[in-house]
């Protein structure tokens, strides 16, 4: 059996109670580097216990809760996210598979790829009209491409061995693609999908800033209006915290589909 | 399973209750190869691994090819599998032109070539349920099962390759093979990867599957190994060095069968053949003659 709690895991722990210190202490740093101007730890921490003593609050379109404003900026993440690896996932098949389609398609892929999520905002308000859509928009084209680019390099990559088998006993084109491609590619794909999430994460506040409404971007713009720079810090903290957790989740995920390891 | 138990080559009387004849006149061809000519475009040009090369094969016989490395024996056993095409010559295989790998020829890879992501069983069945598509799926799962069991592989149907040793995986491969019921059965360097005991086990196992099946299978096998060639085969075929290797030549086997593994070494008739197959493949004048 393995034993749960070993010396290891006690330093692993220490060590980030002591990353946090440090952290902390430039912070405080800086806070008094700056005479306040920027907010040290203390009395953002007094901001912070008000903001989620009642997270879910909602008095009208511009005063909600920090809890409603990152549900609907994570809603929003998933939404884009999951759009962009409908899309992504299937050409990253097609793409792999044929040299042709690659050669027709990647350059596309090269040209699209190092866009800035802004500078597809207006042609997103175009196409939908509203703000919500551009933004769902902007996550979906920015973050599709890790995807596409890590799903395309596992079907490219399948061994001879592999394909051996299928042309040896004559499978057809579906259990090629369900019983050989798509487990091999498999962990490619979730590498990829963990590259997505995480830039969909850093589109979700430049795109909430633009377009408004309610999300973690537009508290910190609005906090920014409010000279709340407490607030800002915090927000900041947070988008942090909930990337390590998206990171944490896709990270376990790739360990569950890695049949390398078994 | 110990090897000393299994030195014998279990004999089809044993096994069936049915004798077959062994003369092999009437018997018809299983495998025509014609003047196949095999060649590759490479950057350097036009790279000729096999040329004009005719064999054949008859129905229940088992050949091996050996020869050294690179010297195309890989290459012309594809040309019966399909999974290369002849430039120039056909082969044909149970009657028909072979234009591409099909079911009527199984395949038993140098490298195993199981999924590791499907269990034992399931490799098996993907195959199965390929090539006997018109089957119910309570059959299908009755011939997994029975070909597993053929191998001694049912306790472990549930891990996956990469759990398994290297005979075990083997096992299965050969087991995934016989278990679409090919007329033909090609065998690419099956027990290379193997150490020499788990390799004569696996000699044995082979050849109880093929007397299982009142040695009605053509077994063509690629191999460097001349005791597993001469222990295994009816004919052996040397082949030249490359490139545009051709047949050195083809000797025959004239040992009883059953044979066994540890009587086999003191036979006069081994230790002359054996002589013979060491001459052939290590002479280097006589292959610069030939060229």
């Amino acid at each position: 059996m393995k034993k749960i709690f070993t010396l290891d895991t006690l330093y692993t722990i220490l060590s980030f109670f002591a990353s946090i210190f440090i952290l902390i202490a430039i912070w405080e740093i800086v806070a008094r580097a700056t005479d306040r101007q920027i907010p040290g730890p203390a009395s953002t921490w007094i901001v912070f216990k008000e903001l989620i003593a009642e997270p879910f609050y909602d008095r009208g379109p511009n005063d909600k809760g920090i809890g409603n404003q990152l549900l609907s900026s994570i809603g929003r993440v998933f939404t884009g996210f999951g759009i962009g690896s409908l899309i992504a996932i299937p050409m990253g098949l097609l793409m792999g598979s044929s040299k042709a389609m690659m050669r027709l398609f990647n350059p596309i892929v090269q040209i699209l790829r190092p866009v800035s999520p802004l500078a597809w905002f207006p042609l997103g308000l175009l196409a939908f009209q509203a703000a919500e859509g551009a933004t769902v928009f902007i996550i979906a084209i920015t973050s599709l491409w890790p995807t596409l680019i890590n799903t395309s390099f596992g079907v490219a990559t399948i061994p001879s061995d592999h394909k051996n088998v299928g042309k040896a006993f004559g499978f057809s084109k579906w259990k090629y693609v369900s019983k050989i491609m798509i487990p091999f590619a498999l962990p490619h794909i979730i590498t990829g999908l963990r590259l997505s999430i995480g830039v969909a994460w850093l589109v979700i506040v430049a795109g909430e800033m633009l377009s408004g409404g309610v999300g973690i971007g537009f508290f910190v713009w609005d906090s920014w209006n409010g000279l709340s720079l407490e607030k800002i810090l915090i927000a900041i903290l947070i988008i942090g915290t909930v990337g390590l957790i998206l990171d944490k989740i896709f990270n376990a995920i790739q360990h569950v589909f890695a049949w390398e390891n078994k | 399973m110990a090897l000393t138990d299994h030195l014998t080559e279990p004999s089809i009387e044993t096994l069936n209750g049915t004798n077959k004849a062994t003369s092999n006149i009437s018997v018809p061809n299983s495998i025509e190869i014609k003047d196949v000519t095999v060649s590759f475009k490479t950057k350097k040009g036009v790279y000729t691994a096999i040329k004009e090369i005719s064999l054949d094969v008859k129905k229940g016989e088992i050949v091996s090819l050996i020869g050294h490395s690179g010297c195309g024996k890989s290459t012309l056993m594809n040309t019966i599998s399909g999974m290369v095409s002849p430039t120039t010559g056909t082969v044909m295989a149970n009657d028909n032109i072979v234009k591409g790998p099909g079911p009527d020829r199984g395949i038993v890879f140098q490298n195993y070539s199981l999924l590791p992501w499907l269990t034992v069983y399931k490799n098996i069945y993907e195959a199965v349920d390929s090539v006997l598509h018109s089957k119910t799926t309570t059959e299908k799962k009755e011939i997994v099962t029975n070909a597993l069991a053929m191998v001694n592989l049912l306790p472990h149907k549930d891990k996956l390759p990469g759990q398994l040793s290297g005979g075990m995986k083997q096992r299965v491969a050969i087991a995934r093979a016989f278990a679409i019921s090919p007329q033909i059965l090609l065998l690419d360097e099956p027990f290379g990867a193997l150490d020499a005991l788990t390799k004569g086990s696996m000699h044995i196992e082979l050849l109880k599957l093929w007397n299982l099946d009142n040695r009605n299978k053509t077994i063509v096998m690629v191999t460097h190994d001349i005791e597993e060639a001469i222990f295994l085969s009816d004919r052996v075929v040397v082949m030249n060095n490359g490139p545009a290797a051709t047949i050195k030549e083809i000797v025959d086997i004239p040992l009883e069968r059953p044979r066994n593994k540890k009587d086999i070494v003191h036979d006069p008739k081994y230790m002359e053949i054996h002589d013979k197959l060491l001459g052939l493949l290590f002479d280097k004048f006589s292959i610069n003659d030939i060229h």
